[in-house]
């Protein structure tokens, strides 16, 4: 298929498998394109989300200089035009991880990402706005140290250097490029549920994945840890590995070995996974109605009015899950899922 | 007003600091940390990209041994340095620091068959999870180890002024909130200054935002004597552009796991420094890097801001990914990498001098105040030597602790600083907005007390200083009054102490009539180890301030020459 749109070539070749990756090219959205789309001394339109009891949002026109990222930006507006902007950065350089905001509807790290024509800037969500960009961190600070994301060693230390090796590792020094900076936390649509559920969400996790993940570390305390985080309620959507300004794998290499420890060191709290699991390789296919006999049993007797419902509206279908019937995709899911290729 | 109680204040939640902390606490003291921006996430230590070996640590050969003591004294310090320090220092390196770190789950680098990754040559390197990136898991490790031992941290929170006992000595610190806005008083036995090198004095620097001098102004006003602080040190490849990512370096350092580094070219295309050339043994690339482009910039090739490149284009692309984040900044700039190169740029990074102390206990020259870290005046950064100074500090200040009275609440004192504070929050009709004076300030710096500086340079430095105190300091105005999350006012409280330790660092760059290693002056441009192998003290008096000299001893290395051109000695 030839397109008419001009071809934007990578600077490098691009690594696959990666969420935030993914459709980059096919939409010419490559940082090289980003970086050429303005000339030196083109006004930005910003338009900052300002809060302080009220909120509104304030325009401004920023002078494009070489290589502008949105921190850039910002500083350009707090020497010029509004000395009193309310954000928060420390390093400017990928590393301190405090500088995050919402640019247009995405969340980026000011100091990483280059600014657009027209941007809107906005605080994170899903944490409380002290004023302007500038957000309140100690329910994430909080949620990390309950969850007590420190090595407690399986076995006493013995020397330096101990036997280890990056294989061991590959997990948790994935988790390790974390700095903090919650985009994802703001990005993850099931803490955006509040209260809800219990879950820790992705950046707490991440923290969490370090030490978690660290082959050195007591299944005992890590089991510990990963009752308080609610992992099951992650619903794999990649929100958070698409925004990662450190392009960290949080699905596919933080949050899904999580869950098989969580399934392997707390079988309870996995039951729904668990049971999911086992019908898809049972069935080839999610069979709701033995799905909700697998998680609820015999309490599904004091269901019965919800349960006619689904039967009502076909959600389920319990002669078919009684008859049982083998399917090729039954043999192809029990393949994967009980075969090679699962950790 | 809050006012809390410890055993000791601990002033910066960085690599010497948190040390501190976790040390004090382990011996039974109570400790707080007051921290500007937050423990462990801001200041000097979260940029640590690689770490050192030292000693026989991993396998190092006697003579690596010997290599790693010779770089910290000759390349990294110039011999403004306690030898015997260094000594202690290296030993602890090597037999305490990295397998406590590595107990506490710091992960250093291994390849897949379980071998620590280290850079080779006559001094290595090992990385935390990743070069150039070490200091992110190293520090979030402190971090955690501090939430662990429940260390109370009071965070983005500004020290303002260090507070006395009746008898002079140091008990107590008076901070602001940043985002509450409101006042803390904290009132301890000892104080331990532990703000890291000063900067973010200059136009360009590598200092995090919050940094401005604060510990050398503050421990001045209370007449705590200096030294060396006219030893800046000097980044000489950092990324010229954008502007947020100055303190971004394209490491001269060899790569772990490979024996090249970056290299850098001048304006002509030609290449000036390689190090596998210019510095094949991987000895203080720093020095060796910055007298190079000197060089250039005399024959009219580069420019201290820019107009020279630096890069990886004789690498394979895989070799510096493989254990490196160097690659990331080419390609975020939309760059072809390895095969384009990047703009380059001087840029401030730490100072060598600083609050003079005893290396054998941190003690500064007041009692009951303690200093740890770049900011103390005894040795140049890293964070290994940074950390092996709060295992010190805590032990000095544990010696000590029965000795030191508690602090009573020194009311007159508080009020004072109250009411300097206040004055500062105020919104004028004429007024100038504090960040306006500072970028003032950090253009002055960099144009008369940049890389290479001179008497007439340093005098008309301050002038200016002199002016800014007299027409600008006085106008200071926020545009908003209020009193939570006002960085404008938390601008004013950082300009201040900015041109006061700017002050004192001209009138030392004054003082030290030579030039030794990245300290460059145009009308003395020799070595001069007769007159100036000596600590430059900067002693407090009634009307000012003096000089002393104190000389250094010369125990296991010497520099060999008496004078010599500095651009012609390789450290």
């Amino acid at each position: 298929m030839v397109s008419d749109a001009p071809v934007i070539a990578p600077s490098s070749p691009l690594p696959v498998g990666d969420a935030r990756r993914l459709g980059q090219i096919e939409q010419h959205d490559t940082l090289a394109a980003r970086n050429s789309r303005l000339a030196v001394g083109d006004l930005l339109t910003v338009r900052v989300r300002r809060f302080d009891g009220t909120a509104e949002l304030q325009e401004f026109q920023v002078p494009y200089r070489k290589w502008m990222r949105v921190l850039d930006a910002l500083n350009w507006i707090a020497d010029n035009a509004a000395s009193d902007l309310a954000y928060r950065w420390f390093c400017g350089s990928k590393m301190c991880g405090t500088c995050a905001v919402r640019m247009n509807g995405r969340e980026v790290l000011a100091c990483w990402e280059a600014v657009e024509p027209e941007m809107t800037l906005e605080p994170l969500r899903n944490l409380p706005v002290v004023r302007d960009l500038l957000v309140d961190r100690a329910p994430f600070e909080r949620k990390v140290a309950e969850l007590e994301p420190w090595l407690e060693r399986r076995a006493p230390y013995p020397s330096f250097p101990e036997p280890l090796s990056h294989k061991d590792m590959k997990d948790a020094s994935k988790a390790l490029d974390c700095i903090g900076c919650m985009c994802c936390y703001s990005a993850c649509p099931v803490i955006g549920l509040g209260d809800l559920t219990d879950f820790a969400g992705p950046a707490p996790l991440v923290q969490l994945g370090q030490t978690a993940l660290d082959p050195r570390n007591h299944d005992v305390k890590i089991a510990h840890s990963l009752a308080r985080t609610g992992i099951f309620h992650c619903v794999s959507c990649y929100k958070c590995e698409e925004v990662c300004p450190a392009a960290i794998p949080i699905v596919s290499q933080v949050i899904e070995p999580l869950k098989a420890k969580a399934a392997a060191l707390l079988p309870k709290m996995a039951k729904h996974p668990r049971a999911l699991r086992a019908v898809v390789a049972l069935r080839g296919r999610v069979d709701p109605s033995a799905l909700v006999l697998r998680v609820q049993g015999w309490r599904v007797l004091g269901n019965l009015p919800r349960a006619l419902r689904l039967l009502v509206r076909g959600k389920i279908d319990p002669i078919k899950t009684l008859l049982r019937r083998k399917t090729s995709a039954a043999a192809a899911a029990a393949r994967l899922l009980e075969g090679k290729g699962r950790r | 007003m809050q006012v809390l109680n410890t055993d000791v204040a601990i002033v910066g939640g960085g690599a010497a600091g948190c040390y501190a902390a976790l040390n004090l606490h382990r011996a039974g003291h109570k400790a707080v940390i007051v921290c500007k921006g937050l423990v462990g996430k801001s200041g000097a230590s979260i940029f640590a990209g690689n770490l050192v070996l030292s000693g026989r640590a991993l396998g190092n050969s006697e003579e690596q041994a010997r290599n790693t003591a010779e770089f910290l004294i000759k390349y990294h310090n110039q011999f403004l340095i306690d030898q015997r320090w260094a000594r202690r220092c290296g030993q602890w390196i090597e037999n305490v620091y990295y397998p406590e770190l590595e107990e506490a789950g710091l992960y250093l680098r291994r390849d897949e068959q379980g071998h620590v990754v280290t850079s080779p040559g006559k001094i290595r390197s090992v990385a935390a999870n990743v070069q150039g990136n070490s200091g992110v898991p190293f520090m979030d490790l402190r971090r955690k180890q501090v939430i662990k031992a429940q260390i109370p941290r009071l965070e983005e929170t500004a020290v303002t002024a260090l507070l006395r006992k009746p008898d002079g000595s140091v008990g107590g610190v008076f901070g602001l909130d940043v985002i509450s806005g409101e006042y803390v008083v904290l009132l301890a036995r000892a104080v331990i200054l532990a703000t890291g090198y000063s900067d973010r004095l200059h136009a360009r620097s590598t200092g995090t935002r919050e940094m401005s001098g604060d510990g050398i102004a503050m421990a001045w006003r209370v007449g705590a004597a200096m030294a060396n602080l006219e030893m800046q040190w000097w980044h000489t490849n950092d990324i010229a552009d954008p502007p947020a990512w100055q303190r971004m370096q394209v490491y001269p350092n060899p790569m772990l796991g490979s024996d090249k580094s970056a290299r850098m070219v001048n304006s002509a295309g030609e290449e000036f420094f390689n190090q596998q050339q210019d510095d094949p043994l991987a000895y203080g690339p720093y020095t060796v890097q910055l007298k190079a482009l000197a060089r250039q910039v005399h024959a009219g090739k580069a420019r201290y801001d820019g107009g020279y490149f630096a890069g990886f284009d004789h690498c394979d692309p895989r070799e510096v990914d493989a254990y490196t984040t160097y690659g990331k900044s080419y390609r975020q700039l939309g760059l072809r990498f390895p095969e384009e190169l990047v703009e380059a740029a001087v840029t401030a990074h730490y100072r060598q001098g600083g609050i003079d102390v005893d290396p054998e206990t941190m003690r500064s020259s007041v009692p009951g105040l303690y200093v740890a870290g770049g900011l103390g005046g005894h040795s140049n950064g890293l964070i290994g030597l940074a950390t092996y100074d709060g295992k010190v500090v805590a032990d000095g200040v544990a010696a000590d602790l029965a000795r030191l009275p508690p602090c009573d609440l020194p009311e007159a004192e508080i009020e004072r600083e109250r009411r300097r504070l206040e004055e500062l929050r105020v919104s004028r009709a004429d007024g100038i907005a504090p960040a306006q004076v500072k970028e003032r300030v950090r253009a002055m710096m960099w144009e008369k007390v940049g890389v290479e500086k001179s008497a007439a340079s340093l005098t008309s430095a301050l002038d200016d200083i002199a002016e800014i105190r007299l027409t600008l300091l006085p106008r200071l105005s926020v545009k908003r009054t209020a009193r939570g999350t006002n960085y404008e006012w938390l601008d004013a409280i950082d300009v201040i102490n900015m041109v006061d330790a700017c002050e004192l660092i001209i009138q030392s760059s004054l003082e030290r009539k030579e030039s030794r290693g990245p300290f460059m002056r145009r009308d003395f441009p020799l070595q001069d180890n007769a007159r100036w192998l000596v600590a430059n003290v900067m002693q407090r008096t009634e009307n000012g301030f003096r000089f002393e000299q104190r000389p250094y001893e010369l125990p296991f290395f010497q520099p060999g020459f008496v004078t010599r051109d500095n651009l012609e000695v390789a450290w």
